[in-house]
């Protein structure tokens, strides 16, 4: 194919994609937009008009402590969910690579978590979890492990903590399939040779599986952490941010800010910084993975 | 008429939707947060012989919940989506008034008084502002529940103040059972639940008579000195506690005493439903010799239909329906001992005594109105009324207060004097 051939081609592949692009880039620019200009405005009531104050907002939202607070929190729950969640995972799909009976059922069985309903995930914890009623107090207290009911939800270690363990509960199986499927590239001859190089099941695991498993979990802790970040429902269905505001990480106090604070400019200002943190981590790690993938 | 015309027009008839040739019935939209299904079926049956009784008008219900209504309703009427009909409680109407869009119901409220006769606490809660904004529809009212036979068996009476409390809540917290189940959540429960033990303390107002908040007061960091005393007798899960836990916890007898509004339906469908063990009293005071009161909630319906449309008129038919004591009865059984009458020919009507629930725990019933007599809501207090409670309310303040004491260990007169900066916040 000629230059000029191969130049007509590209400019129709571009127009032929135009329309798909500029609708695209209107979905996801309009939103952004939207929400950058209310966050220059006063608003207070969704629906209701503001005047325009400029950067204000900014200057209010950087000087309140409740919004680092809740960014140090988001912060903590997104590193405290990739590692739980990592680990699950990692747990899980190595036991599912095995050839053992009844894999395949396990296989199906183990994205059940995930399948299920937000509202019936946060229904069962919160019955399981209760002291009227649930099933984990009378287990704790009949085996000694506790002297009373714990209450799960009642201090703000104890809420964060349950929260990052139910989240990383209903979360894990993604994960783990996504490892599954990166464990079952990596060629069975390496791990054979391995063994009758007289490896032994760590070494195989530290010098074989983790280095090429890498790339994938790379992937996924950008996805994972923007997944994370961004988990509003079953925080707020659970703990509502409390007790105290230990569990109000910035999507919670976005929605607080907007409809029980009616400061929906201020909500729209928060919501602009935690996207540009956002769009940086991104932008970074992906260009980070491309590098990595560049050298390999 | 030739005969081709009259073959035409006859042709016509047949073929054009029957809208098209007689009048269109007016629609109306009714949102509600009453979303339990026996509440929904309820209503749709009373809705049902309303269009049934007027063909020229057609009332569909919407059930919302409490916790996105706030911030669904203001959305919905600004996209122009909005209902005809809105279920409200008093901190709710401010918001949808300052938005524009409510208009005054004071004619239409005054006509309604002449034929049923308002509570009049019920009508003050909506009265401000050179205005009515909202019909009252009913009100609820939070009394201690509690099972007589527990009580006795401990050797404990029914207390009547705040020291009777605590001792009882003490000697009943035994043997996997908490004496009292009190919320610590950041949620309107706990607001109530504290609000319930501030005015009977004597810590009803928030407000001075010129709108300055007057929260901070030694009457008010007393009833939360007191609340915190309470906690070591509730289950320690209370601080992420709402309605439903607490009804749960008494039901399955966790809770040997518990604050609610009413606990008549989950006790009778999920714990013994006996009704002769069953026991409601008032709100124990902080001194002997007080009159006991209790937090109220006048619920009403605002109408945002513009004035003098037909969908406004459509709207005054069906509420007007709604409070005839014939229907009113039903309406307010939907949730039999939770919905108590703002109309003096609704506490008479025969439709909410004959209900089977009802009959069976009428000495309840009975209770809880009596109990009612002395109900209040903060920032509604005294005919006094200060919309900025309404973004107070929202942010659940006197619930975060006690958050800042119960979870954060800050002595009550501390966080109380922290509440009342927050407020004055929010009231900016």
């Amino acid at each position: 194919m000629t230059g000029a051939a191969s130049g007509r081609q590209g400019r129709l592949a571009a127009l032929l994609a135009a329309p798909a692009l500029l609708l695209l880039g209107a979905v996801l620019a309009w939103p952004l937009l939207s929400a950058v200009l209310l966050s220059l405005q006063d608003v207070r009531i969704v629906g209701s008009q503001g005047a325009f104050v400029g950067s204000a907002n900014y200057e209010k939202v950087l000087a309140d402590p409740a919004f680092w607070r809740a960014a140090r929190l988001s912060l903590g729950w997104v590193l405290a969910n990739a590692v739980l969640q990592t680990a699950l995972a990692l747990a899980a799909a190595l036991i599912l690579h095995q050839g053992f009976p009844g894999v395949r059922v396990a296989r199906t069985w183990i994205v059940l978590t995930w399948i299920v309903p937000t509202v019936v995930v946060v229904m069962i914890w919160r019955w399981l979890l209760s002291t009227s009623g649930g099933m984990i107090n009378p287990l704790l207290v009949s085996t000694g492990l506790a002297e009373r009911p714990v209450g799960f939800f009642a201090t703000p270690e104890a809420a964060f903590m349950s929260l990052v363990f139910i989240n990383s509960w209903r979360w894990f199986p993604f994960i783990a399939l996504m490892i599954l499927a990166g464990l079952t590239r990596i060629p069975a001859d390496l791990h054979e040779a391995a063994r009758v190089d007289g490896a032994g099941p760590w070494q195989r695991f530290a010098r074989i599986t983790w280095p090429l498993l890498a790339p994938t979990l790379a992937v996924l802790l950008v996805i994972g952490t923007l997944l994370s970040f961004n988990v509003f429902d079953i925080i707020w269905l659970l703990t509502g941010g409390g007790p105290a505001g230990s569990t109000r990480t910035l999507p919670v106090l976005i929605y607080e800010t907007a409809f029980r604070g009616y400061r929906v400019s201020e909500a729209a200002t928060i919501a602009v910084l935690s996207t540009l943190v956002l769009m940086a981590f991104a932008v970074l790690a992906t260009r980070s993975l491309a590098l990595s993938g560049a050298d390999r | 008429m030739t005969p081709r015309l009259s073959r035409l027009i006859a042709a016509a008839a047949m073929v054009l939707p029957a809208p098209v040739l007689a009048q269109e019935a007016v629609e109306v939209t009714l949102w509600h947060m009453e979303q339990p299904p026996h509440r929904v079926a309820r209503i749709q049956e009373l809705i049902d012989e309303f269009n049934a009784a007027n063909p020229d008008v057609v009332v569909r219900q919407e059930p919302q919940n409490w916790g996105e209504i706030y911030a669904k309703a203001p959305a919905a009427i600004a996209a122009g989506a909005g209902p005809d009909m809105l279920f409200a409680i008093p901190d709710f109407t401010p918001i949808l008034k300052d938005l524009g869009a409510l208009t005054s119901v004071e004619d239409f409220v005054s006509e309604l008084d002449a034929r049923h006769d308002f509570v009049d606490s019920a009508v003050e809660a909506y009265s401000y502002d050179g205005g009515v904004w909202a019909v009252p529809l009913y009100n609820m009212t939070m009394h201690l529940w509690y099972r007589p036979s527990v009580l006795e068996e401990a050797g404990v009476a029914v207390p009547t103040t705040w020291e009777e409390w605590r001792a009882a809540a003490e000697a009943l917290t035994a043997d996997g059972q908490f004496g009292m189940g009190l919320p610590a959540n950041r949620h309107l429960y706990t607001d109530q639940t504290v609000y319930s033990v501030m005015l009977n303390g004597g810590a009803a107002e928030i407000y001075e008579e010129d709108g300055s908040l007057r929260f901070d007061n030694p009457e008010t960091v007393a009833a939360y000195e007191f609340y915190q005393s309470m906690m070591p007798f509730s289950p320690p899960d209370a601080p992420s506690w709402t309605w439903g836990e607490a009804e749960a916890c008494f039901a399955s007898r966790s809770c040997a005493m518990i604050l609610q509004f009413t606990v008549i339906s989950t006790y009778e469908t999920q714990a013994e439903g006996d009704p002769a063990d069953l026991g409601v009293a008032p709100i124990p005071v902080r001194e002997a010799g007080q009159e006991p009161g209790t937090i109220a909630y006048a619920n009403a319906v605002m109408l945002l239909s513009p004035e003098d449309s037909p969908e406004r008129e459509a709207s005054e038919r069906f509420i007007a329906f709604l409070l005839e004591p014939e229907n009113y009865g039903r309406f307010l059984n939907m949730e039999p001992g939770l919905f108590m009458p703002v109309t003096a020919d609704g506490a008479e009507a025969e439709s909410f005594w004959s209900d089977p629930v009802v009959q069976e725990y009428r000495s309840q019933i009975e209770q809880v109105i009596a109990n009612s007599e002395n109900g209040k809501l903060f920032g509604f207090t005294s005919g006094r009324v200060f919309p900025a409670i309404a973004a107070i309310s929202a942010q659940n303040v006197l619930a975060e207060t006690l958050q800042d004491v119960v979870v954060n260990g800050r002595p009550p007169a501390e966080a109380v004097a922290r509440g009342q900066a927050r407020m004055e916040e929010l009231s900016q």
